[in-house]
């Protein structure tokens, strides 16, 4: 199996761990070998928050920038400060929170390595449902809208299941599902254009 | 129990210890070693073991605990942070000569960065100092088995054996796969030998012969320690370049090698790195022309190898001296020394680009701050308007954050805000200065090390105010019980330590408890504190400023959420963003006005008494 790296960020309370646990879930289940690197102490208070994750033969719980498959930012400004970890056409997954995302500096610099970077209002669609914890999860279902393997919708939401504390699963799925259809709708828009 | 699991490396080397048949543990919690004892518990209690854990109140008493367990014959580990084992230097340093019957295995753990450190300091050196072993993880499925053979070491050669993981290690997830465990049955048997165990000074010389002769044969078993320190040189050939790395630095290091295939470069990894396994790197260093060693947190084995013309490294500037090596700083410098020596670079790293684009959009810095709600904001608040003019001496814990209100003028150590105020006051009051002085240190860090401080001060006569931040847990490190809960690390009761009793007990004779929700309280028993301190008969005046914790205690901590507004009246005088810095007030850039974020409100209602124009009310 290739070495699969993702970084997770944001900011303290925002649920990294949970998102971490749950791709470290689908991928154990998986048979991958699981590495990974959290925040935590000091940094958790309100800081930034980053989680590195490598799935394969490896000894580093830390990713080189450059190389990172998959990024996924919880907050847009920490989102860009990560934006250094994707690899040439890799993806990078942002919960936004301003129109103009990604600018156009960025976004020249995305097209040249062909990075595929989706934004999703993950914040506002958890807070609309009730939940404004839970962006986490509204980000977690938008991606399994665009599961590549190991990260399929069905495994991931198996995951997400499994990993709730009990008062929080119908929620969590809820939102979950939420942002699935977000990304299943923008799939969907895409192939009629 | 599932057969594989996604530890934390704080878990992994939990596991370590439970499957060691590790009988008694003991540790004081800190950044990164905190999920250490937790782990040990969830392990002890999954087998119904009786293994004995406990939070100590620091690490001294930590490790004097496992030391008389250790020579009870039974096997015992202390687990802290790498400042936590200055605290304990007396005991490593006495220990190691005493030596150990069952193993005796120290876990410290490094903080390169420091990310909530107040040193870079590298455990390596305090080993080395002491003279006694020290093995250096690279990643948690390491670790795990580095207990092991410190518990082997430790009982083979009758020495303590210090594990220094790294954060990098410590807070790792990893796929571990479990493996049986058992208790430990070994019964206590002390046998009396006081010229061992109560050596006087006549007999430490002896002990100290004894222990350079160990730390001469362990390093001879760390050149055969294949598992843990090893090179893949083949026989014969020569190398324009190797590199030596231990630690999480060789994990890096090996996977960027596999990554650019990079099988000219031969690495030498040092699991155990001292005592110094000389013939095994003597092979390694008479193979390369030239050698770089890549370590943290400091320069050890670069010192150790001894041959400065060989030798590339932190020493030279090859490697940075300070600060973690990440993955992109190893990956530069490894390729900057192939292009000096002219050998091939490493493939071109492309995030240079990428770092200059994410620069040039100017992001705001997150800083950590208190969250909202948070009991010390409103201390804080309260210390400020009060006594404007104060020195405020601060300590270890969350509370180190009201350096953002302005609120902290000093932090040295644990329990330094108590010792450092007395230091003031004499400093001052030898001029014939009155310097109004505000110690302020957390309930958890005051059972760790502020009561012989306190007691000192009392006696010599210093006159401060002590704030007692008394959130009634350990938060930073996680929610740790502290002495006066009554509840033991395993959760099971332990007898409630009263904080009022301990205080009383250090001789101070003015003491109020108040709830610093309540400003106006908080205020007035302040200036009462004040005027005690001031009058000539006055001394140390302690204020227990007593409100759980919001993180620890969720709904109980506050009865009564109160929905915040911000109302016209608002002047955008920025006082309260500046002053009292809840992360739930801010400046809506959009509106050009202040206001209040109400999905990081706690509702605690503390601002409404904090705007000077009344601008903040409770919502109707």
């Amino acid at each position: 199996m290739n070495t699969i790296n993702l970084v997770l960020c944001g900011l303290g309370g925002q649920g990294i761990l949970f998102m971490t646990k749950a791709l470290s879930q689908v991928a154990i289940q998986k048979g991958y070998d699981v590495l990974g690197a959290e925040t935590h102490g000091m940094a958790q208070r309100g800081g930034s928050v980053v989680s590195h994750l490598r799935l394969g033969d490896v000894q580093s719980s830390l990713v080189l920038p450059g190389s990172a498959q998959l990024v996924l930012a919880l907050d847009e400004n920490e989102g860009y400060k990560n934006l250094p970890f994707v690899a040439p056409a890799g993806r990078w997954f942002v919960n936004i929170s301003s129109p103009s995302f990604p600018g156009k500096k960025v976004k020249d610099y995305l097209d040249v390595r062909g990075i595929q970077c989706r934004g999703i209002p993950a914040s506002s669609i958890a807070i609309a449902m009730g939940e404004p914890r839970s962006s986490n999860l509204a980000l977690l279902g938008y991606l399994s809208a665009f599961g590549e393997d190991p990260f399929t919708y069905g495994d991931l939401r198996l995951a997400v299941q499994q990993i709730s504390p009990d008062r929080m699963r119908e929620k969590n799925i809820e939102v979950f599902e939420a942002g699935f259809k977000r990304g299943i709708d923008e799939r969907r828009s895409v192939r009629r254009a | 129990m599932e057969t594989r699991e996604i530890l934390l490396g704080n878990g992994a080397i939990a596991l370590g210890i439970v499957e060691s048949a590790c009988q008694v543990v003991t540790a004081y919690p800190g950044t990164p070693s905190s999920e250490i004892v937790p782990e040990v518990i969830r392990f002890v209690k999954a087998g119904g073991f009786n293994t004995y854990v406990e939070w100590s109140t620091n690490e001294k008493v930590g490790l004097d605990i496992a030391f008389a367990a250790s020579i009870s014959g039974k096997r015992a580990a202390c687990c802290m942070k790498q400042v936590g084992l200055n605290v304990a230097a007396d005991s490593l340093m006495s220990c190691a000569y005493l030596g150990t019957v069952g193993g005796l295995v120290i876990i410290s753990c490094d903080e390169p960065m420091p990310h909530s450190s107040a040193t870079e300091q590298d455990t390596r050196f305090m080993a080395k100092f002491a003279k006694v072993p020290v093995l250096d993880p690279s990643t948690p499925q390491e670790a795990r088995e580095m207990v092991g053979v410190a518990f082997s070491l430790s009982e083979e050669f009758k020495v303590p054996v210090i594990l220094r993981p790294a954060v990098r290690v410590c807070h790792a997830r990893q796929s571990i796969t479990y493996r049986p465990m058992a208790e430990g049955k070994r019964k206590a048997d002390f046998g009396r030998n006081p010229d061992r165990w109560a050596a006087t000074p006549r007999f430490r010389l002896t002990l100290h012969a004894e222990l350079n002769e160990k730390v001469m044969e362990i390093g001879k078993t760390f050149d055969g320690l294949s598992a843990h320190n090893f090179h893949d040189l083949e026989p014969g050939k020569k190398y324009p370049l190797g590199i030596v790395a231990g630690g999480v630095p060789y994990a890096v290091l090996r996977d960027i090698l596999r990554e650019e295939d990079r099988t000219d470069i031969p690495v030498l990894k040092l699991g155990a790195p001292y005592p110094f396994p000389e013939s095994l790197a003597s092979d390694f260093l008479s193979a390369c022309e030239k050698v770089l060693v890549i370590e943290e947190t400091d320069a050890f084995i670069e010192l150790l190898i001894r041959d400065c013309y060989k030798v590339l490294g932190r020493l030279t500037g090859h490697i940075p001296r300070e600060g973690e090596l990440l993955p992109q700083i190893i990956h530069r410098k490894v390729s900057d020394v192939l292009s000096e020596l002219g050998q091939q670079p490493l493939k071109k790293d492309e995030f240079a680009e990428a770092m200059a684009v994410v620069n040039s959009l100017e992001l705001p810095i997150r800083k950590p701050t208190l969250c909202p709600g948070c009991p010390h904001r409103a201390t804080f608040f309260a210390i400020r308007s009060a006594l404007p003019k104060a020195i405020i001496t601060s300590d270890i814990g969350c509370y180190t954050l009201g350096i953002n209100m302005g609120a902290v003028d000093t932090i040295l150590n644990m329990g330094a805000a108590i010792t450092m105020a007395a230091g003031f006051y004499h400093s001052f009051a030898q001029d014939g200065v009155a310097q109004p002085i505000v110690s302020t240190i957390g309930d958890s860090t005051f059972f760790h090390s502020g009561t012989s401080g306190l007691l000192n001060a009392v006696y010599n006569g210093a006159k401060f105010i002590l704030v007692i931040m008394d959130n009634l847990t350990t938060a930073m490190t996680g929610m740790q019980p502290t002495p006066a809960l009554g509840i033991r690390a395993d959760g099971s009761s332990g007898k409630a330590v009263s904080l009022e009793r301990a205080v009383i007990g250090c001789g101070v004779e003015f003491m109020e408890a108040v709830d610093p929700y309540d400003l106006e309280k908080m205020n007035e028993v302040l200036k009462k504190a004040a005027a005690y301190v001031n009058d000539p008969g006055g001394g140390i005046a302690v204020v227990i400023a007593r409100h759980p914790c919001l993180i620890a205690y969720r709904e109980k901590a506050l009865l009564k959420k109160k929905k915040i507004s911000i109302t016209e009246d608002c002047v955008e005088c920025n006082f309260c963003i500046e002053r009292f810095e809840c992360p739930a007030i801010f400046r809506d850039q959009e509106l050009g006005r202040t206001s209040i974020n109400q999905q990081l409100c706690s509702g605690c209602g503390v601002c409404l008494s904090v705007c000077p124009t009344g601008a903040i009310v409770e919502a109707a």
